[in-house]
């Protein structure tokens, strides 16, 4: 009785997911990725992983014009970073869901490490204001902020229990910094000493209240 | 030992298919032999009683496999399986839940949009587009309007709260990532661009 119970409801929820990834698919990726990611995707949504980045990698694949077999070695690859990703959350302690792992993956990819993810995760904060933070991370990296600086950084910010929107100005601020004439590290280094200064004091004038939108990215 | 081969009359007479009435005359005494012999068989039956005593008390000292919990768990067992059509209903209720609260969750925040714009100067571009997350990597789906001569192209998006990973599209063949924001590798050679909203 139990079995029919659990097999019927998992069977139809299988393929249900199943026809919407294909769905996602059709006609943007060749039938062998189609089908590769088809059973990545399930196997992946079996241990709790977001599915999201494998499509999104298959039909960037795609569009960029990458032969299959290459663009199948990037789909593995990232189910791999989203598995690294969920285990170093777990690790720090974190009950994960797929947008948290999903940032994990993204700053995995971006040049952070596994051990990365799991200081983050062991800062406490909440599973969205994390969220938020690994993305900054991420961001950071991709901006040349060494991990030792960019994790000191982050870290600080998310044990201030400031609002997770907050998080969003701090690849504009060091971009300013930087703008100024330091180095990456060194932007991240002054900003963290700022950022546990304000936790100790209280923010200076005129940042209690974080704007509710952040600014545009800097462009040219 | 001589062999005797009986009528096939004789033999369903022995299989008690017929009666020895029902033989024809000629095979009446071949027939009446035949049972004969078979009443002659001694139906006694074989005393086994010291086989299997022997047997028996080889296999009582041979020591009794252990059986880890591993070996019961990947023992071969009989699986029955019963359709009950009264269960359809919990089942599909169950199935319906899952699909509800177990579906991918979105990659952003619903309500949350952020307007931004985009970049990029190629003078000697003839056509620009954007392409990433938000479209689905769809090369013609965004492009970029050119602003007077001086070859800046721009475009304004309403995107999701969240991450987006995008590039540039020039002349519908080439990927360009933007110079005014971070990016990371994207997998395939090249680089993808990065916005965090």
């Amino acid at each position: 009785m139990i079995a029919t119970l659990l097999v019927i409801p998992l069977t139809l929820l299988g393929m249900q997911q199943q026809d919407s990834i294909a769905a996602r698919l059709a006609g943007r990726v060749t039938p062998d990725v189609a089908t590769l990611v088809q059973q990545l995707s399930v196997a992946a949504s079996a241990r709790g992983l977001p599915v999201d980045p494998l499509i999104q990698k298959a039909i960037e694949g795609s569009a960029k014009g990458v032969p299959a077999e290459r663009v199948a070695t990037a789909v593995r690859w990232v189910a791999m970073q989203l598995d690294t990703a969920a285990a170093a959350l777990r690790e720090g302690g974190v009950v994960t869901d797929t947008l948290v792992i999903a940032a994990g993956e993204f700053a995995i990819s971006a040049g952070l490490s596994n051990h990365d993810i799991t200081a983050l995760a062991r800062t406490g904060a909440s599973v969205a204001a994390l969220t938020v933070g690994l993305r900054v991370a991420g961001t950071l990296a991709a901006m040349g902020v060494p991990s030792a600086e960019n994790i000191g950084l982050i870290s600080t910010k998310l044990r201030s229990g400031r609002p997770p929107g907050d998080l969003l100005l701090v690849p504009a601020d060091v971009q300013s910094e930087i703008a100024r004439g330091v180095t990456p590290a060194q932007a991240a280094a002054g900003l963290e000493r700022a950022a546990a200064a304000q936790a100790r004091h209280g923010p200076p004038p005129g940042r209690d209240n974080p704007p509710p939108h952040p600014p545009a990215p800097p462009h040219p | 030992m001589s062999e005797h081969e009986f009528h096939p009359l004789v033999k369903q007479l022995l299989d008690g298919d017929i009666t020895l009435a029902a033989l024809p005359p000629e095979l009446r005494a071949e027939g009446q032999e035949a049972l004969r012999l078979l009443a002659a068989v001694d139906r006694t039956p074989v005393q086994l009683l010291a086989i299997s005593q022997h047997v028996m008390q080889k296999i009582a000292v041979r020591p009794l496999p252990e059986r880890s919990v591993w070996r019961r768990v990947v023992a071969p067992r009989e699986v029955r399986l019963r359709i009950r059509p009264w269960l359809l209903a919990p089942a599909l209720a169950i199935a319906a839940a899952l699909i509800l609260f177990l579906r991918p969750a979105p990659t952003a925040a619903p309500g949350s949009l952020i307007t931004v714009r985009f970049v990029l100067v190629a003078p000697d571009a003839h056509e620009v587009s954007l392409a990433g997350t938000f479209n689905r990597w769809d090369a013609h789906a965004t492009p970029l309007v050119r602003s007077g001569p001086t070859g800046v192209w721009t475009a304004t998006l309403t995107l999701a709260a969240g991450q987006h990973q995008y590039a540039f599209v020039v002349d519908g063949v080439r990927w360009v990532p933007d110079p005014g924001a971070p990016a990371v590798d994207d997998g395939f050679g090249r680089r993808n661009s990065v916005l965090t909203l």
